[in-house]
């Protein structure tokens, strides 16, 4: 058990960072002890991840002292923090998708200089593997491994690297709720053999299931550390976010209305190539002022979904209908004409013009209908627009013009979000696509952007919320589809919400179809 | 207003950097192709100053600089602008053969008709621009509807350019009195109108500069131009804007060979007045330089193509004063692009470091 007297592993002693005018950091003191599970708790942006990429030799701090059994150390790589056996599992697992576990385990450390010999190993990682409780395929590559397994192989190779402060990062996002009770009990093990896990995350639920030891933090500093026995809900909220938020309670949405169909979608097949589809038959159909949640573990075909309802990808088969009007066959902009509005899954990869300005990113395809004179970009009107959109979104820019590069992930998802919001009002929408609207948001911005999705149904449109984060899902949803290999294995009324079936239907193991 | 200067501050700030950051860069290479020089035992004052004074010190010099800009602008516009959309032309050598066969035939065919210049000219440079289009229009066809790697088909179309001219200008067209690779001369009326005629200086550089603003309000005042922006930038999230990436994708390397196609026209109406072989030496490959050391912005290309026509027509008369090889002016050509591409990447790299 933890008590006083436990002697510190790590210490974290005044650290400040900051990154170009940011501060992420200032003066934080954060000690962990041996074998505890120390949950460290706060918004997106709080600062936990920075403090762990410093603890983990992944950033320098600006300021500040690192101590090991008392003793001041430096650590300027990952290498050196393996030194001082700190290891962190990263949010997105980070394996290598065609080798096998065992090749993922020993990469860097084959020990023979020309030849490959994972065999002389294998027993090294079979007894690592059996001590710690972590039971894998080693022989499997890690591609065909559910995400839960390949994030078990993470935690083996920071173990075999002999990791004694093993720091995961927000490592439930990816699960469901089966493999979150996995992962819990393994972190456990880990505990007990004296192992010091620091547990990052901002869902409070996890960290009272699972901690020993709660430091809270809050816009680059620590709020306080309490023992888990002095915690509960309430203080945590209030810890982490300095005042309390009116939730979006279940009580505005008991009064829902539901509409015509807005979107129908019959026997829609997706084909990724000619021999596996990854969308397959899926039929459904919205209402406007329905909020209708797609669960499912990222991979299962959400995406290639999202994007057949865009117009990205052609279906092989199956009918899609805006409002009545049939769209399968028609193009990105028609669809969008039609009130479709879409918030891309990648902010990045599908949503951001970087080397633009804030305000021509805004106008990614409003630009179809904002301009009077339609074939002239009015600058001041995408201008005027976009100085909306930042006020009313609370959008961190130096202007309108700045590029859209320089602006942090929180705020382009912002922006995203603003632009299919602007959009819809531009064309009536009718139907919202929105793929993880809230990744990576910190709890203000999460808050309104579900609160914005609740308006959009509640003033007549329909919300596809596609996401993997079922806690997500169930507090917003009016309904929730669950699709699993391509297929809509599951579609649940609120009143019949059970994570736990959800979740095995998510995991492909459940009775199929729901209420 | 507040946020007014929020935002210049740091502007002004960037260009300091930039300027700083280029003039480090051409000292670099002075200093490079000042060892170079010292190497091959010229006389490193004397070379430098014979580049400046012989493309800047006189009226003919400055002539020939004007007219050696025209081509260099407009094939790096048309460069620019293909990169501006996310499109690599290699193929601007091929779009001013292009450019320069049609505008040719268009001279020879209408010759009977005894056009005023005034009609003649506009004409036959239309018919350039024409023939430009043509070869840019063809990748861009291929891109568009097939997704063929726009970079292999401009390639492959420089040699078609290539062949053809050496077939009409030696063949069908050919100047027999000259013994050379040359046609004969194309009619008075389609000359394109001199600058500073006692100096050689043809008006291209006027259709140049004026070409050049047009595309860049193209880009940034258009719906079009924001279209090639945000193809450029990210083609996924232009699809997911609506833009109709084939359409885009059609328009902007038809319109990137029409530049290379006006190039190939002026050299053709206005400085060779007919068509040769070897009309271009590898401007195209100049103008991709160019748009990279311009990085892409029309102000920035223009200033580029200047310093590299002032490079190219010193450097011709290095070989006479200082009895360096001609080609030691490419030499030059090369070590400043290295050095600012250099001393970019490093204050890159150090910017994504302290961020």
């Amino acid at each position: 058990m933890v008590g006083a007297a436990a002697a510190s592993r790590v210490e974290m002693r005044g650290i400040a960072k900051h990154f170009g005018e940011t501060v992420a950091l200032r003066s934080v003191d954060f000690v962990a002890t041996r074998g505890e599970i120390h949950g460290l708790l706060g918004e997106n942006g709080a600062g936990k991840t920075t403090l762990m990429n410093i603890l983990s030799g992944l950033y320098r701090a600006d300021h500040g002292e690192i101590l090991i059994a008392g003793e001041p150390v430096v650590i300027r790589s990952p290498a050196d923090a393996l030194r001082y056996r700190i290891g962190m599992v990263h949010q997105h697992v980070e394996l290598i998708d065609s080798f096998t576990a065992l090749e993922n385990v020993l990469l860097g450390r084959e020990g023979e200089k020309v030849w490959l010999r994972t065999d002389r190993h294998r027993t090294a990682v079979e007894e690592v593997a059996r001590r710690f409780g972590l039971g894998v395929r080693l022989d499997v590559p890690v591609k065909d491994l559910a995400i839960g397994v390949q994030q078990k192989i993470e935690i083996l190779k920071a173990l075999y690297r002999g990791v004694d402060v093993l720091i995961l990062d927000e490592p439930t996002t990816m699960l469901t709720p089966q493999e979150v009770d996995v992962l819990f009990a393994t972190i456990r093990t880990l505990a007990e053999q004296g192992v010091t896990v620091i547990f990052i995350t901002h869902k409070i639920r996890e960290i009272l299931a699972n901690c020993d030891r709660i430091t809270v933090m809050r816009g680059g500093q620590v709020v306080g550390t309490l023992e888990r026995a002095a915690a509960d809900e309430a203080r945590l909220v209030e810890m982490m976010i300095g005042q309390r938020l009116a939730g979006v309670g279940s009580a505005e949405r008991a009064e829902t209305r539901l509409g015509p169909v807005a979107l129908e979608v019959r026997g829609l097949t997706v084909a990724a190539d000619r021999r596996t589809r990854v969308v397959e038959g899926c039929s459904f159909s919205l209402a406007s002022g329905e909020v209708a949640g797609l669960a499912g573990v990222a991979g299962n075909g959400q995406r290639e979904l999202a994007e057949a309802l865009l117009g990205l990808r052609r279906p092989a088969a199956g009918a899609i209908a805006l409002a009545g009007r049939d769209v399968t066959r028609a193009a990105v902009r028609e669809r969008l004409a039609a009130g479709l509005a879409y918030i891309p899954e990648d902010r990045i990869e599908d949503g951001l013009l970087p080397s633009l300005t804030l305000a021509e990113n805004l106008m990614l395809g409003l630009h179809h209908w904002a301009f009077a004179r339609r074939r002239l970009f009015d600058r001041r009107v995408a201008r005027e627009l976009t100085r909306q959109a930042i006020a009313e979104y609370a959008v961190l820019a130096r202007s309108e013009d700045a590029r859209a590069a320089t602006l942090s992930g929180g705020n382009i998802q912002k922006v995203l979000v603003a632009r299919a919001m602007a959009l819809a009002r531009l064309t009536r929408g009718v139907v919202l696509v929105a793929m993880n609207p809230t990744r990576g948001l910190d709890v203000r911005a999460t808050e309104f952007v579900r609160t914005r999705l609740l308006e959009f149904a509640r003033a007549g449109g329909a919300v596809l919320l596609i996401s993997e984060d079922l806690d997500e899902l169930l507090q917003l949803c009016d309904r929730m589809l669950v699709m699993y290999r391509g297929s809509l294995v599951g579609d649940f009324g609120r009143k019949d919400f059970d994570p736990y079936r959800i979740g095995a239907l998510m995991a492909g193991t459940g009775s199929p179809r729901g209420a | 207003m507040a946020d007014s200067t929020a935002t210049a501050a740091p502007l002004t700030r960037r260009i300091v950097v930039e300027v700083l950051i280029y003039g480090g860069a051409v000292c670099l290479a002075a200093l490079v192709s000042a060892l170079f020089i010292v190497a091959m035992r010229g006389d490193v004052l004397v070379a430098f100053r014979t580049i400046l004074t012989s493309s800047l010190g006189s009226l003919g010099g400055i002539a020939q600089t004007l007219n050696k800009i025209s081509p260099l602008l407009l094939g790096s516009i048309a460069v620019m602008l293909g990169m501006r959309g996310g499109f690599i032309n290699i193929g601007v050598d091929g779009q001013i053969y292009g450019g320069a066969i049609l505008t040719t035939a268009a001279a020879f065919a209408l010759a009977g008709l005894h056009l005023p210049a005034v009609v003649l000219v506009p004409t036959v440079l239309l018919a350039g621009v024409i023939g430009g289009g043509i070869f840019g229009g063809i990748p861009g066809a291929l891109r568009a509807r097939w997704g063929v790697n726009e970079i292999f088909v401009t390639v492959m179309l420089n040699f078609v350019a290539y062949y053809l001219t050496e077939y009409l200008s030696t063949g069908p067209w050919n100047d027999a009195t000259s013994g050379e690779a040359i046609t004969l001369p194309i009619p008075d009326a389609a000359i394109l109108p001199m600058l500073l005629p006692q100096a050689g200086a043809h008006a291209g550089i006027l259709l140049a500069l004026v070409v050049s603003v047009l595309i860049a309000l193209l880009l940034t005042r258009t719906v079009l131009g924001y279209e090639i922006r945000a193809l450029g930038a990210n083609p996924r999230a232009a699809l997911t804007g609506g833009i109709n990436i084939p359409r885009v994708t059609l328009i902007t390397l038809t319109l990137s060979g029409a530049l290379g196609g006006l190039a190939g026209a002026i050299e053709v109406s206005g400085y060779h007045n007919r068509l040769i072989l070897g009309l271009t030496p590898g401007y195209g490959a100049m103008a991709i330089l160019i748009s990279v050391l311009g990085k892409n912005r029309p102000l920035g290309v223009g200033i580029a193509s200047a310093a590299v026509a002032i490079l190219m027509v010193g450097s011709d008369s290095l070989q006479r004063s200082v009895k360096l090889p001609a080609s030691a002016g490419f030499v030059f050509q090369a070590i400043v692009v290295l050095c600012v591409l250099l001393v970019e990447a490093r204050s890159a790299a150090r910017r994504a470091h302290t961020e």
